[in-house]
């Protein structure tokens, strides 16, 4: 079995796996914490995590009624992400692991949310091209073995869900943003106000949000408080289609080039209705299989790290005692392996 | 076994190796029936890595852990170096403040753990009726504000200044198994600061 902790971000995360099968995998949101800042606020995030890491691993063990002595290796995030969360993971990993002398297994946050296609029920297997859209990264990868993935497009600015949060503040809807605004979009006119299609003629397959914000800027400061309000729920649709489009677009260029036989979403914005069913009519219109991971393993757990973790270089006791996390931006030079992940920075699932 | 992680939250890294040291010097982790950590006032990051490794291998290991003041271990490390008196601890807390508690002559605290500009405390300190023996980081770096009238700080490399692993492993064995409440970090300071530093830095490196 193989222990696993996530904290790369706002949420405190321990799981237990058999292999590809979940034993245990427990989720201690921060929400409530960080909302009244309407963002993660580091700082907090690391408290937070600092209370709550070691009793989610007693949980975890709990729950899959097995004991430490059953563990034969200890996971955790060694970024990218918030260097003070992750070294609340990183610390109490290695210290469990060399108590016991077990081996540590450093993981890339972005390799995890790729290997939570390989779990069980109906894991995924290579090759397949992977959609990643969250609070904290979007990228498109192509995914040819378990070990890595090779990023092949990624976001220039904001990332999906932060496109999100920022557009649902300024509609005036809750945080997280995401659902409040799909909701919202749900009584609307996804045409009723024009977006820029942007990226729209880079032939690349990197995305680009912070202009489709911008506009709702405009389109907000133009209508005024009333007319925001008159017709915020037209505002949340004509805005949401016009990121599910790029999102789908840069899909399909990729599926075009690369003959891919399957497509997996994940990333807490994969729970949005709309994308699922537009990533779901491109793989149709493609005849290629289309991968839904469970809302459950999309937004930043422990088991999809512990997945990566089953195909990741092990670590002896007592080679990693001065193991250190990396922050976003960096990648250790015997840390874990990830093709050109590294500029991608987590903030949010 | 006692955890101390230093003010730099660069040399935590390191604690875990200085941690299996000490174990492997006691024989082995079997013959460690306590771990004790220092709880801060310190650098937030070190306190955590601190106190995250103690939690990590006392679920590891099913032994207790019990937290200490940092500040208790320097004001006991007073009174084992000799001092007479009134016992304050200042541990500098950087962006020019000091964390400090005042203990009587029998080690119990006076003052509760507190963070202030050194020349704050300096006015707290002329108004006691004896003047203490002061010694902590705080205490080497801030000596020309808080020497004054009798005040009593030991040379710069004298050891009283640091925070000693085994101070804190002697406090924790006096409070004994199960009164040790959770570990709870002494941070002295809500995130604010810290918070925004921390963003920034994070948007840098993106
Ligand atoms: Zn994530």
């Amino acid at each position: 079995m193989i222990l696993a902790i996530e904290t790369s971000c706002d949420d405190t995360c321990a799981a237990i796996l058999d292999g590809p099968r979940i034993l245990s995998n427990l989720i201690s949101s921060q929400t409530a914490a960080h909302e009244v800042f309407g963002g993660v606020v580091p700082e907090v995030a690391a408290r937070q995590h600092l209370e709550l890491t070691a009793p989610l691993v007693e949980a975890a063990l709990a729950e899959a009624e097995a004991t430490l002595d059953d563990v034969e290796a200890v996971a955790a995030t060694a970024g990218p992400g918030l260097i003070g969360a992750l070294l609340v993971g990183i610390s109490t990993a290695k210290a469990i692991a060399a108590a016991r002398r077990l081996p540590l297994i450093p993981v890339d946050h972005l390799q995890g949310h790729v290997a939570a296609n390989f779990l069980e029920p109906e894991p995924l297997e290579p090759p397949f091209l992977c959609l990643i859209a969250s609070g904290g990264h979007t990228l498109l990868a192509a995914v040819r073995d378990h070990e890595g993935h090779e990023v092949l497009g990624q976001t220039l600015d904001d990332a999906a869900g932060e496109a999100f949060d920022k557009s649902a503040r300024l509609l005036g809807l809750g945080y997280p943003g995401g659902p409040a605004l799909e909701r919202e979009a749900a009584g609307g006119d996804p045409e009723a106000f024009e977006m820029p299609v942007a990226m729209a003629r880079d032939p690349g397959l990197d995305f680009s949000f912070s202009g489709l914000k911008t506009a709702l800027v405009y389109r907000c400061r133009e209508l005024g408080p009333e007319g925001v309000a008159e017709r915020r729920a037209d505002l949340a649709a004509s805005f949401q289609a016009a990121l599910v489009g790029q999102l789908t677009s840069k899909t399909a260029r990729a599926l075009k080039r690369g003959g891919w036989q399957a497509v997996a979403l994940g990333g807490g914005v994969a729970a949005n209705g709309p994308l699922r069913e537009a990533v779901a009519r491109l793989c149709e219109a493609h005849g290629v299989r289309l991968k839904l991971v469970p809302t459950a393993l999309c937004t930043d757990n422990a088991a999809m790290i512990g997945s990566a973790a089953r195909f990741a270089p092990r670590i002896p006791y007592p080679d990693y005692l001065g193991y250190d996390a990396f922050a976003s931006g960096e990648l250790p030079a015997d840390g874990p392996k990830s093709h050109a992940a590294s500029d991608i920075s987590a903030r949010r699932h | 076994m006692g955890l101390s992680p230093g003010g730099r939250p660069l040399h935590a890294t390191g604690l875990l190796e200085e941690v299996e040291r000490a174990a492997t010097a006691a024989g082995g982790w079997a013959a460690v029936d306590l771990i004790a950590v220092g709880l801060g006032p310190g650098s937030f990051t070190g306190l955590r890595i601190g106190i995250a490794t103690a939690r990590g291998l006392s679920v590891s290991l099913g032994i207790p852990a019990a937290g200490v003041c940092t500040l208790d271990a320097i004001g006991r490390g007073i009174g084992e170096a000799g001092a007479e008196g009134l016992r304050l601890a200042v541990l500098d807390g950087y962006r020019g403040e000091v964390f400090a508690a005042l203990y009587s002559d029998g080690g119990e605290r006076i003052w509760e753990p507190l963070v202030c500009a050194p020349g704050q405390l300096a006015e707290r300190v002329a108004e006691l009726e004896t003047p203490p023996s002061v010694a902590g980081s705080g205490a080497v770096r801030f000596r020309h504000e808080l020497a004054r009238d009798g005040v009593r700080i030991a040379d710069d490399a004298d050891p009283v200044h640091r925070v000693a692993a085994r101070h804190i492993c002697a406090i924790a064995a006096a409070i004994g198994d199960g009164k040790a409440g959770p570990l709870a970090p002494i941070y002295l300071r809500p995130p604010d600061a810290e918070r925004w530093r921390e963003r920034d830095s994070f948007q840098r490196a993106e």
